[in-house]
């Protein structure tokens, strides 16, 4: 039986192609808190969305820390690179939102999850020590300078701002230019 | 022994094979082990898989409910722990500016992290050890003797982003997963501290002592978080070598310093530490690119 060599060949080479399409289509996920997806490879261009945890981006370009992405609802832009990478995060349920939903959606450019990170973090420092502490403190004859110390450290606010202008001003990261 | 005597050895000794394999597996990996045990006995007929099934579904629970329990069970833990954290190494450095400067930081690398979706305290602790230590929910303490002896910002980006890669990974609290305190939970709700239940809470951050102030993590566990550190600091935008200059530094410090309760302690040996770094630097082209803010550093570095 006469084996032909030419469509194999022709097969073999048309599988690669795809492959390599395939491979090229690279796929990241936000994996920080929230990513701003910027119009330019600049954190001083405008942000067209903030890019909640576990979103799925596709690839078009890498340059220079940034890479120029486009998301399932087909927005192109441009994410910092140390915001993204190319595993999945493990995203529990109850943490998943809708594009545009929840709290983080209601007030867009303010930076979703963070937003309720911050309320969280304000509310505990209010709140002082929870009731398990406090209990616990009383039954072991923990000294009050330990609890005083404890309420000072966990009354410490620190909002989303502070840090972004904290790293501004070191040029550190997006910030470095 | 006859014919009938080896059949049986023969059998037995495959029985054990059947069992011992997706038990040693298990240990590691109770789920792959479950699995394992669906396929040697599908139908569920065979006794002894079944009885090992079940031993086996007991110890993934435990594991399960110490690794896998909520945050608002985990930071009451916390605190506890850190209660008896400030009576062992001393109570916060008085400098609200320099508190504030390793919370920005420490946020700011804890919000690349893997989890990035609690929040993280700092606290600088007026203490002569070479430490830094990790309750699980995430309030990390610092020792003012280790924060004066590093050299820019990059390298405490590196240790900060270390100590919240075990909160990340709840290192600590798969090292205790067997207390008793654990068996069973779901959410700590009002403990009376008086019941056996507040018995066991106690037992249980009394084992958590143990692990981070005396014995220290599983090697492997810090080897991950060394590696979570310059990860989380890269991604942040500091250089990652600020890890290896930290551990350089303390080597140079191990001869004349105090070992008991410190890093030297309760980490794995420096130079083992050292050269998973270097391999992990390899990820790192750009790394002599990126921030270490060095004057930053020096300004707080000057307050204590």
């Amino acid at each position: 039986m006469k084996i032909r060599i030419k469509p194999i060949f022709y097969l073999i080479l048309f599988c690669l192609a795809v492959v390599t399409s395939a491979a090229a289509q690279e796929t990241l996920w936000v994996t920080s808190e929230s990513a701003d997806l910027k119009a330019e490879r600049s954190i001083s261009s405008d942000t067209i969305t903030t890019l909640q945890r576990g979103t799925e981006l596709s690839v078009q370009q890498y340059e220079s820390r940034w890479y120029q992405v486009t998301t399932k609802d087909d927005q192109t832009g441009w994410v910092y690179r140390g915001k993204v990478s190319d595993i999945q995060p493990d995203v529990p349920e109850g943490e998943k939102k809708d594009e545009g939903g929840g709290l983080g959606g209601l007030l867009g450019g303010l930076g979703g999850s963070s937003v309720e990170t911050d309320a969280a973090e304000s509310a505990r420092s209010i709140r002082g020590l929870s009731p398990e502490a406090q209990a616990y403190a009383q039954k072991t004859g923990t000294p009050k300078q330990s609890r005083e110390a404890l309420d000072q450290v966990l009354s410490m606010s620190i909002l989303k701002n502070e840090i972004e202008s904290f790293l501004k001003k070191g040029d550190v990261g997006e910030y470095a230019e | 022994m006859g014919k009938k005597g080896n059949h049986q050895n023969h059998q037995t000794r495959r029985q054990f094979l059947k069992l011992a394999a997706p038990l040693a597996l298990g240990l590691a990996t109770p789920a792959y082990a479950m699995d394992l045990f669906k396929m040697l006995d599908p139908e569920g007929k065979n006794e002894d898989i079944q009885k090992a099934k079940q031993a086996m579904e007991g110890i993934g629970s435990i594991a399960q409910s110490a690794a896998g329990i909520d945050y608002e069970t985990e930071f009451p833990i916390a605190e506890s722990l850190a209660l008896e954290g400030f009576q062992r190494y001393g109570l916060p450095v008085k400098d609200q500016k320099l508190q504030e400067y390793v919370n920005v930081l420490g946020k700011a690398a804890a919000k690349n992290s893997i989890r990035p979706d609690i929040n993280y305290y700092f606290v600088i602790v007026d203490s002569p050890l070479y430490n830094a230590f990790a309750c699980p929910g995430g309030i990390i303490f610092l020792s003012a003797q280790l924060v004066r002896s590093m050299s820019d910002e990059a390298e405490l980006a590196c240790v900060l982003a270390h100590e919240v890669g075990h909160v990340s990974h709840k290192h600590a609290l798969q090292s205790i997963r067997r207390a008793k305190f654990f068996e069973g939970l779901g959410k700590i709700g009002t403990i009376n501290m008086d019941s056996e239940e507040g018995e066991k809470y106690r037992s249980m951050i009394g084992d958590l002592q143990t692990v981070l102030f005396d014995k220290g993590l599983d090697k492997n566990m810090e080897f991950e978080a060394d590696k979570s550190g310059m990860e989380f600091a890269y991604r942040t935008g500091y250089d990652p070598r600020g890890m290896i200059r930290v551990l350089e530094m303390l080597k140079e410090k191990q001869a004349s310093a105090t070992h008991k309760g410190s890093w030297f302690s309760t980490h794995p040996p420096l130079d083992a530490r050292l050269e998973r770094c270097y391999e992990q630097l390899k990820n790192y082209s750009d790394a002599s690119a990126m921030a270490t803010v060095k004057d930053r550093f020096m300004a707080y570095r000057k307050r204590f």
